[in-house]
């Protein structure tokens, strides 16, 4: 479904993906992991426009991906940033709306609504309440509602987990894995290596803007470098921790 | 007593055009956090065309005011595509856009320098300078209708900007451009839209205000009261360029009746830097934390 061969991107000078080859197939949770600066909101970027690559060959679909912002989320894409952004001066519902905001399909809007709602019951309660006022969960909860409502092919999470209290972890890895049941392709980027993994049917390591491993998530989450790198130790000792 | 809600009524008109100035300012600045100083130009313009529609082509009042507004939303826009576009496209530093503005402002006012000429002109009278008699108070007819147009472009403005889904998209982008980029706004034409609504609204203000007063090359500058205006309510802030707008309106007014109209712009401006000092985000200015 998603294909990006050879993926180049420069920051100023500094080279933050160095050829980066990832294949997403349909229906699938592939997780990219690595460390802070190793370039996986870089590489979401890129794949959303906000970044122009300077190489590589993207293409999505069967079809090359255009390189603006707006006609990547027409072709079915889309992003669910890192650090939410969610728009605080706007209501629940008008955030929910801005998701929607290439779609003409009253009907369809409706009824995607209807199923963030199902997903999202908090969301229903606050619709009328502006975005800023939430907790860092709900803002969470929202920015993925948002990301659903353009009824994307594909949702690139990035970071999900990011500042949440360990509870609100576990349960924004549950909606990750039924937002793949509403036939969803998703592409996830975490530093939560072990949740990451374990919901992954395919997974990449990202190192220094590298792909240095990749695998289904199980076999990751055996790999003994794995462990040491990004599981803390031995996977018991992070597990008595969790 | 008389006098005094008298000024008050004088300063209401005179705000309500300050505000039609200072949306514009507070429109640029709530998604592109600069100070487009081209504004006042573009301002300008819109008196000059105004003034040559009524007197060369002795058009109606009111086809005058519509073209005139049309005139400078497309000006606001063609000076967006040269000026601040490029700019935008290399993620120049906001200074660039800054002195980019300056340029732009002393560019539209040596033109009309040397194509009209640097004198003064009066518009021709319209309405009966005899004042509307309401209770002990006077009304001029030219600051009724004043008001009266403000009030209407105003609120037209904040329907667009509150209640539709352009307005929305506004309002998504000056929270963050980035955000409203992945919701598959096409955030280049939004900042088309907004240089397009301030230039409208500006051309109806300069022509307001040239009916007003006078038309001459340096009226641009004198509109920069409203961009104080605009600094005073919080700039980016649409309630506050409006409520700053009618303050800054009233306390000209006062000072001309009270103390002293040669101390009029002088109060303006201490008035800004003691804004600047005490409290730097306006009455309801966005904090720097929202824009994050």
């Amino acid at each position: 479904m998603l294909k990006v061969e050879n993926l180049q991107v420069y920051y100023g000078g500094i080279h933050a993906l160095r050829g980066v080859n990832i294949n997403v197939e349909q229906g699938q949770i592939v997780s990219i992991i690595g460390a802070n600066g190793a370039g996986k909101s870089t590489f979401l970027n890129a794949l959303s426009g906000i970044i122009r690559p300077k190489e590589g060959k993207i293409s999505f679909k069967g079809k090359s991906l255009p390189q603006i912002p707006y006609k990547i989320v027409a072709a079915g894409i889309s992003q669910v940033p890192e650090g939410r952004l969610v728009f605080a001066n706007l209501t629940v519902k008008d955030n929910l709306m801005m998701g929607a905001y290439l779609r003409k399909d009253k009907h369809g809007i409706e009824k995607d609504l209807g199923k963030v709602f199902e997903l999202f019951p908090r969301m229903a309660e606050r619709v009328d309440q502006p975005a800023g006022t939430l907790s860092g969960g709900e803002q969470q909860m929202l920015a993925i509602g948002r990301g659903l409502m353009s009824n994307p092919d594909l949702i690139l999470l990035d970071e999900p987990s990011l500042g949440l209290a360990p509870l609100l972890v576990k349960t924004i890895f549950e909606i990750i894995k039924d937002i793949k049941k509403l036939n969803k392709t998703i592409l996830l980027v975490e530093q939560n290596a072990y949740k990451a993994l374990s919901i992954a049917d395919k997974a990449y390591v990202l190192e220094q803007g590298r792909i240095v491993k990749t695998g289904t998530g199980s076999e990751l989450i055996k790999d003994p470098s794995i462990q040491e790198a990004y599981l803390g130790k031995t996977l018991k000792s992070y597990r008595s921790n969790d | 007593m008389t006098a005094f809600m008298q000024q008050i009524i004088n300063g209401l008109s005179i705000g309500s055009v300050y505000a039609l100035m200072a949306v514009g300012y507070s429109l640029v600045y709530s998604i592109m956090n600069f100070s487009n100083f081209a504004h006042g130009g573009v301002i300008m313009m819109g008196a000059y065309i105004g003034f040559f529609l009524l007197t060369a082509f002795k058009l109606p009042f009111l086809i005058a005011f519509g073209l005139a507004g049309v005139g400078t939303g497309v000006l606001a826009l063609v000076i967006e595509r040269i000026a601040y576009s490029p700019l935008r496209k290399r993620n120049a530093p906001f200074l660039y856009f800054i002195i980019s503005a300056m340029g732009a402002s002393i560019f539209l006012e040596n033109i009309v320098v040397a194509t009209i000429g640097p004198t003064f002109k009066t518009y021709p009278r319209i309405f009966s300078p005899e004042p509307i008699a309401v209770g002990n108070l006077s009304i001029g007819r030219l600051d009724l209708i004043m008001c009266v147009i403000s009030t209407i472009s105003l609120a037209a403005l904040i329907y667009v900007i509150e209640k539709t889904k352009v307005g929305t998209a506004i309002r998504a982008t000056a929270y963050s451009v980035r955000a409203s980029a992945l919701m598959g706004v096409n955030t280049d034409q939004i900042i088309m839209i907004v240089f397009g609504l301030g230039g409208l609204l500006g051309g109806i203000a300069g022509v307001l205000f040239g009916m007003k007063y006078t038309v001459y090359p340096q009226i641009g500058f004198i509109t920069m009261k409203s961009f104080i205006a605009a600094v005073f309510g919080g700039l980016g802030s649409l309630p506050g360029a409006v409520i700053g707008s009618i303050l800054l309106g009233i306390i000209e007014t006062l000072t001309s009746g009270y103390i002293s109209s040669q101390y009029r712009d002088l109060i303006a401006f201490a008035l800004l830097i003691f804004i600047l000092i005490v409290r730097p985000i306006g009455l309801m200015g966005k904090t720097t934390e929202d824009k994050a």
